[in-house]
């Protein structure tokens, strides 16, 4: 088998997820300068939703729907009851409110649920392999890809071919305009953190399938991941923050394939240096979110 | 400037206790407990405060340590930060405990033990298992779970009896217990005989291990078993990679992966061989303690470093019985670091010429349809681990 | 059309309006001049409630609007084309457009209507409809900008500096259309530097100095003024 082609296919499917949550960082901080530390605990309350659904009795694609509904639940609820009474505050004091919130959330996980990880049995049919000629790839690994293709290409139609979606972008790229033209700035940020709800739910599932449990602090790594991501890209840039997510997969993927054993322990360095030298070059990001001509 | 401020912490401590501390002594044990109740900690220290709580409340029914001294909790959340956790082994400390128990991992729980254990008070890690971590911080201080290199042991002896002539090892050099279990592991394994067939390094929280496995898979000849002491999220994301890659070789593991996580992964997970501080066979001491627990709460523990957590009361019991109720440090030190076979819900403990780590029993699970099967409960013999190192 | 009494708008301590008072009739054109920093943008978002009002009182079609939201206001028809163009530079010109008639559902069948009617009155932005609004050049960003403020069907029209940055026959170009709006019955307020070609297409015009109004006249007479010149260049 060509292994440079499947370290290949890893790369993609390790990097549709981080886009999925970069995405959903994005979305936020475009409309409202928000880096939401919280959103990992969007993913943590999917699992907690599925885990749930499946304890009461629910069908598992039930239970996914409904881990994803929690996460959009949580996502308005953190907008109504937490940001959006510092919506006109400084960049730190909304930094700081989304790390509480966080913080918040993992102590209620852990004294309401339970400190220990609760297991998601994910149906055998997920666990095996598929054979694409002489590939073989994991049946997790081509749902990663086939599902965070779905959802970019679903969320690209929005963008493109609904009012609302365009209402999105332009709030994304100038939000005070946008509120001048008369779009709804309640509205605009709660569809955009209702967005980021879905999209870490999304990822969330993608992340639950490797891993198999859920705990209360399961979203810690992959909020810093979609951050570097979202940094990569160009803070704000919706499409920057997809092309972080998947320049970001690639290169920890690749990587951990074909570095040299005694530089192995270096590769996050190694990944992260990647990342400032691609910074140095580019200092807003890889695609910017683009500002007016004035 | 630290050094004297805490010097002249110590001399009030000490002054405190000689004050305060004989009175009540007589009938009471204060025992402190400090552990991260909220933070990366929770969920081991949770469990472990859990256990200990309903080991003291029993013990207390019955009169007491020895039937004698009635137990004073008194636990603390040090919200899993180091920092804390010295402050708060400096309150407890000022606040005369007896005995104190300290986090679940090493690097609180050196920070907690240099403060107490300076201030003679025997300390005791509630479920650190880095067999080092005694002899860090000194005399005063102990170890109660079954440490690393004792796991290793018990696998690689298992591995051996099994025939695996060439193991393969993943290992995170992220903690200790990622990186120093597997390495005692190849030391147990080669020492018996057995050839390494390489090592591979994981990041902690990974996640994806498709491009270890990729890399797995293209080993030639094939390992005859993959040993590694990854816990979750790592192994089951970890064991699922492997298998779907149509990867069937045998996986050793440790306790960390003594989890229901384990044990619902289905197909991928069934036949993994993993060490952990006991295993419940009818009519053992750690079937009654389950049965006890449930009774009281309605539910069986969550894990099982709510019977170790249980086991340090049983430890202080049979301590108190060798000082002939003297409850001063020195005393509880040394009568801790000479205890031979206590009966414990999970086993029988060693202290005596250990060097504070327990010789315990180590139980070989065998993962087998969704439940743990007892491959065997073993004890092994002390020439066998490793050196702490 | 609008009437304003004593408003005031104030940024933290800094006081930007300190008490402007004035009304443009129905289809009326008023200049609204000022040096740098005397509060004439201040007062274009205080009408669109997006500055801080600190007080006073604001009227549209005789209804008190001080307290109404942005959405509001526009949909009861009054709409502003902001300082420096800010189109959506990364949204087609056909996008920028439907988003100018966002706020009113009642508009939304008229829509691709309307926009037929702006690719009309500006033929260039016809050819790029699909284009995004940053390729454009910025003359047409502030056709599309004047374009996109009329796809809400307004009434009246604040405009912030719609000559910024423009070459003379680009500036010479827009006002002859903001002229041509009177047509349609659509007051205009527009702000302005460049006081001379304001006060061409303008029949009154207003001097604001430090937040409050220095001047007021018909356009003849301030441009005879030579006070006028004065107030420029000296308190800002
Ligand atoms: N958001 C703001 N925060 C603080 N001060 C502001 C803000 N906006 C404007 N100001 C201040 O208010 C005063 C008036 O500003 P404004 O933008 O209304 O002036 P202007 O007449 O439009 O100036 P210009 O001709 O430069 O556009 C200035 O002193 C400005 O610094
Ligand atoms: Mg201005």
């Amino acid at each position: 088998m060509d292994i440079v082609l499947q370290q290949l296919l890893n790369a993609v499917a390790l990097g549709g997820t981080y886009a999925l949550l970069a995405l959903g960082l994005a979305i936020v901080f475009s409309v409202m300068g928000l880096i939401n530390f919280a959103h990992g605990e969007l993913m943590t309350a999917t699992g907690y939703g599925i885990f749930f659904g499946i304890a009461a009795g629910f069908p598992f694609i039930l239970s996914l729907g409904m881990g994803v509904g929690l996460a959009v639940v949580l996502a308005l609820s953190m907008e109504r009851v937490a940001f959006r009474p510092i919506r006109r505050a400084s960049p730190t004091i909304m930094l700081l409110t989304s790390f509480a919130v966080s913080t918040i959330l993992h102590t209620l996980m852990q004294n309401l649920i339970s400190a220990r990880p609760k297991p998601i049995p994910i149906p055998d049919m997920l666990a095996g392999a598929v054979t694409i000629g002489a590939h073989q790839i994991g049946t997790i690994q081509v749902l990663s890809i086939v599902i965070a293709a779905v959802s970019l290409i679903g969320l690209t139609l929005f963008f493109r071919a609904t009012l609302l979606g365009i209402g999105m972008r332009a709030a994304a790229e100038d939000f005070d305009v946008a509120r001048l033209m008369g779009l709804n700035a309640n509205r605009v940020i709660a569809v955009a953190f209702a967005i980021s709800g879905v999209l870490a739910g999304i990822a969330g599932i993608l992340w639950l399938f490797q891993r198999g449990s859920v705990d209360p602090l399961m979203g810690f790594v992959p909020v810093l991941k979609a951050f570097i991501a979202v940094v990569l890209g160009g803070m704000g840039s919706l499409v920057g923050a997809v092309a972080g997510g998947f320049i970001l997969g690639v290169v920890e993927v690749l990587l951990r394939a074909f570095l040299p054993d005694a530089l192995i322990s270096y590769r996050d360095a190694i990944s992260l240096s990647i990342v400032i030298a691609i910074l140095y070059f580019y200092p807003d990001g890889i695609i910017p979110r683009r500002e007016n001509i004035r | 400037m630290f050094r004297k401020s805490l010097n002249l912490g110590v001399a009030t401590l000490g002054l405190a206790m000689m004050l305060g501390g004989p009175a009540h002594a007589e009938e009471t044990f204060k025992l402190g407990f400090l552990g991260g109740l909220t933070g990366y900690l929770a969920p081991y220290d949770q469990p472990s405060l859990d256990g200990l709580t309903f080991g003291v409340d029993e013990i207390n029914k019955a009169g007491g340590l020895q039937g004698k001294y009635k137990i004073e909790l008194v636990s603390r959340d040090m919200r899993s930060e180091t920092a804390e956790s010295a402050v708060i082994a400096q309150e407890l400390a000022g606040a005369g405990v007896n005995f104190l128990v300290v986090p679940c991992d090493v690097d609180p729980a050196v920070a907690a033990g240099q403060i107490s254990a300076a201030a003679g008070i025997p300390t005791m890690s509630s479920c650190a298992s880095t067999p080092t971590l005694p002899g860090i911080v000194g005399e005063y201080m102990f170890s109660n779970y079954t440490a690393d290199n004792l796991q290793a042991a018990a696998l690689g002896d298992y591995a051996m009896k099994q025939g695996y002539k060439n193991a393969f090892v993943m290992l995170s050099k992220d903690t200790p217990y990622t990186q120093k279990l597997p390495e005692y592991f190849v030391e147990v394994f080669k020492k018996k005989g057995g050839s390494i067939a390489g090592i591979i390094e994981y990041k902690m929280g990974q996640q994806d291990f498709a491009a270890e496995v990729t890399k797995i898979k293209g080993l030639s000849p094939a390992p005859d078993v993959i040993m590694t002491s990854a816990y979750e999220p790592d192994f089951p994301a970890f064991i699922k990679a492997l298998r779907a890659a149509g990867i069937t070789t045998p996986v050793l593991g440790s306790d960390g992966i003594d989890s229901p996580t384990t044990l619902a992964l289905g197909d991928v997970a069934e036949g993994v061989v993993f060490t952990n501080a006991g295993f419940a066979t009818e009519g053992s001491a750690l079937a009654k303690f389950f049965a006890d627990y449930k009774a009281a709460k309605g539910k069986e523990p969550e894990t099982l470093y709510v019977a170790t957590g249980y086991d340090i009361v049983k430890v202080l019991d049979a301590a108190v019985g060798a000082s002939q109720g003297k409850l001063d440090g020195k005393s509880l030190r040394d009568a801790v670091d000479g205890l031979e076979n206590v009966a414990v819900a999970t086993g029988t403990m060693t202290y005596k010429g250990m060097n504070r780590v327990p010789l315990r029993t180590v139980a070989l699970n065998k993962v087998t349809g969704g439940a743990r099967a007892l491959v065997e409960l073993v004890t092994p013999a002390a020439a066998d681990v490793p050196a702490a190192q | 059309m609008l009437e304003v009494h004593d408003l005031r708008v104030s940024y933290g301590p800094i006081q930007a309006v300190r008490g402007v008072s004035f009304s443009v009739a129905k289809g009326e054109i008023v200049a609204l001049l000022g040096a740098n920093g005397a509060g004439k943008s201040s007062i274009l978002k205080a009408f669109m409630g997006i500055a801080p009002r600190s007080a006073g009182r604001i009227s549209f079609a005789g209804e008190a609007v001080e307290r109404a939201d942005t959405a509001s206001i526009v949909r009861r028809g009054l709409t502003l084309v902001p300082e420096g163009r800010r189109v959506f530079s990364q949204l087609s010109v056909l996008e920028n457009l439907k988003i100018g008639a966002a706020a009113n559902r009642q508009l939304r069948g008229r829509t691709l209507e309307n926009c037929e009617r702006m690719y009309a009155l500006f033929p260039k932005l016809a050819e790029r409809r699909d284009q995004l609004a940053g390729s454009l050049s910025g003359g047409e960003q502030q056709m599309l900008a004047i374009a996109r403020a009329l796809m809400s069907e307004p009434r009246m029209l604040l405009l912030d500096e719609p000559s910024l940055g423009l070459a003379p026959n680009v500036v010479d170009q827009i006002f002859d259309f903001l002229k041509a709006l009177q047509k349609q019955d659509i007051a205009l307020l527009i702000v302005e530097q460049n006081a001379e070609t304001a006060l061409d297409i303008a029949a009154r015009g207003l001097v604001l100095a430090q937040g409050r109004i220095g001047k007021e006249g018909a356009s003849a007479a301030l441009r005879a003024d030579e006070e006028l010149q004065r107030l420029y260049l000296g308190a800002g």
